[in-house]
């Protein structure tokens, strides 16, 4: 894929897109979303002569020590044969324990033992789908203290082990780096950059815990002039990439999206 | 000692969905921001993105007792049931018995059903129109052969019967309803919910119709049907209940 901007492909805009088929560089779409044999579904396949999607995935727990589940894995395997997507991606997270969904990106420790449960469950993932995915790097409220790599560390190793490519989210990781204490310069240093295949932006909102601010990803703003700045820095370091606008909660009118996909290209 | 991954995901899963974790508390670094406040950050999301779904999922029953008690109430489901896979539309088929068993409802003893009814909409909107039994594919086959055949209802037809009037009770929670009073003595329902080309509905059945589809439901020929069918109402008309039900696309296509 060329390095466009696109945008989420939400419920509230389907009908829209539909009917006035807006000029964006691709759509995105979360998996599941489309699983449960949603009417929805059949829409995505007539838009597929005029747009290119990307599928991205929640649910996949790519962390889970206990393995992928095979069955869901079959689903999404299934859909993504269906839409041949030009990318797939999940990521840097778990939220299956013990047979039960946490609808969550939740946090891993960056642990050798973390490292190989990850290489393990996007190699199996790999092998289902018959592609290379991309790994996306999460929003973290915390940190573990027996971690032993840093998060650009482990996501190099990972890279280098399963063969993946990486999804960045500049947000993702505006809201870490704030959260964690970290420097995103530094960070971005310890990434490679050739493995980045999708860029994602989205906004985030700030709360209180237990009287200090923490910043939420809550896809539910625009793009603030932080993550703008910073995916100015992304852009400058690592050149171009397909880049989604998402926006998850408080959709705005489609136009509010197109604008900000639109902010993409004047970015850096 | 820290914790091997399996360790810390099962104290994760339980820390968020119960009491708190001293184990996993230990493991989380806490410097400017203590480690239980930012596990709570995570334990917000899991409780509002699956109330989230529920609610999207169940909207006659937040309609009926409100966005505070619906969050109160599904926050208990999810303590007690966690979806066990990840699509959200998948989750919940055990929220009605939970509501029966809800004290704080107890008060609302139709709310089980309303939510048996908003599950089979959820059901019905998420099965492909494809399979229906046409009146074209009756053509070919005797008059007299008909009492001997077992007919299927269509994937995502669910006949929701219910002591009160549900059905009344979701059109005054719909956006714009009338606002007026529903009366509860109104009386017991059959409810057939289906896919529709545009969305999933339903219509209400008399008792001869669901005693019909209740029968065909678990199988019988549409003579065994037809004879519960009179047993509930002996003025049940067999031909134009028939009539409705291939008309409405309730019926599967015929194995081939």
């Amino acid at each position: 894929m060329p390095p466009v901007a696109g945008i989420g492909l939400r419920a509230p805009h389907l009908a829209e897109i539909t009917r006035d088929r807006p000029a964006t560089g691709f759509l995105e779409i979360h998996a599941e979303n489309y699983l449960a044999g949603s009417p929805a579904l059949l829409t995505v396949e007539r838009l597929r002569a005029d747009y290119t999607f990307s599928i991205h995935a929640v649910g996949l727990s790519l962390g889970s020590a206990d393995g992928l589940d095979e069955a869901h894995l079959a689903r999404v395997a299934s859909l993504v044969e269906r839409l041949q997507p030009a990318h797939v991606s999940d990521h840097l997270s778990w939220s299956v324990t013990g047979g039960r969904y946490l609808s969550d990106l939740l946090p891993l420790p960056y642990t050798e033992e973390a490292l190989e449960v990850v290489v393990s469950n996007v190699g199996r993932l790999q092998e289902a789908l018959g592609r290379r995915v991309l790994v996306e790097n999460p929003s973290c409220y915390l940190a573990f203290t027996h971690s032993t790599l840093s998060e650009p560390e482990f996501l190099s190793e990972l890279v280098r082990r399963s063969g993946c490519g990486l999804l960045l989210d500049a947000n993702n990781l505006h809201v870490t780096a704030h959260n964690l204490r970290l420097d995103p310069g530094d960070w971005l240093a310890s990434l490679p950059g050739e493995a980045i295949g999708e860029y994602h932006l989205a906004g985030h909102a700030t709360n209180d815990a237990d009287g200090r601010p923490i910043l939420i990803d809550d896809h539910g703003s625009r793009v603030s002039d932080d993550v703008w700045r910073l995916f100015a820095d992304v852009v400058r370091r690592f050149g171009p990439r397909p880049t989604l606008i998402e926006w998850d909660t408080d959709i705005p009118p489609l136009s509010v999206l197109l604008e900000e996909a639109a902010r993409v290209a004047h970015a850096s | 000692m820290s914790l091997t991954l399996r360790e810390l995901q099962a104290a994760f899963a339980a820390h968020i969905v119960a009491d708190d974790r001293p184990e996993l508390i230990a493991a989380v670094a806490g410097d400017s921001i203590p480690a239980a406040a930012r596990l709570r950050v995570y334990r917000h999301h899991v409780f509002h993105s699956l109330g989230v779904a529920l609610a999207a999922t169940f909207p006659t029953v937040q309609a009926v007792v409100g966005e505070a008690f619906f969050a109160a109430m599904a926050r208990g489901f999810v303590v007690a049931t966690l979806p066990v896979q990840p699509v959200l539309a998948e989750y919940g088929a055990e929220f009605p018995a939970f509501i029966d068993a809800h004290a704080p409802a107890r008060g609302l003893p139709y709310l089980g059903d309303v939510a048996r009814l908003d599950w089979a909409l959820n059901i019905a909107f998420h099965t492909s129109l494809a399979g229906r039994l046409g009146a074209a594919d009756l053509a070919g086959i005797a008059v007299e052969q008909l009492p001997s055949m077992v007919l299927a209802l269509a994937p995502g037809t669910v006949l929701v019967r219910s002591a009160y009037p549900i059905d009344r009770i979701w059109a005054a929670a719909q956006p714009g309803a009338s606002g007026d009073a529903v009366d509860l003595a109104a009386g017991s329902v059959g409810l057939l919910v289906l896919r529709r080309p545009d969305d999933a509905g339903f219509v209400a059945l008399g008792e001869g119709e669901a005693a019909f589809v209740a029968a065909m439901a678990q199988g019988q020929t549409l003579e065994v049907a037809a004879g519960a069918a009179f047993g509930a109402d002996a003025s049940f008309d067999m031909a134009g209940a028939f009539a409705r039900l291939l008309g409405i696309g309730a019926l599967a296509a015929m194995q081939q």
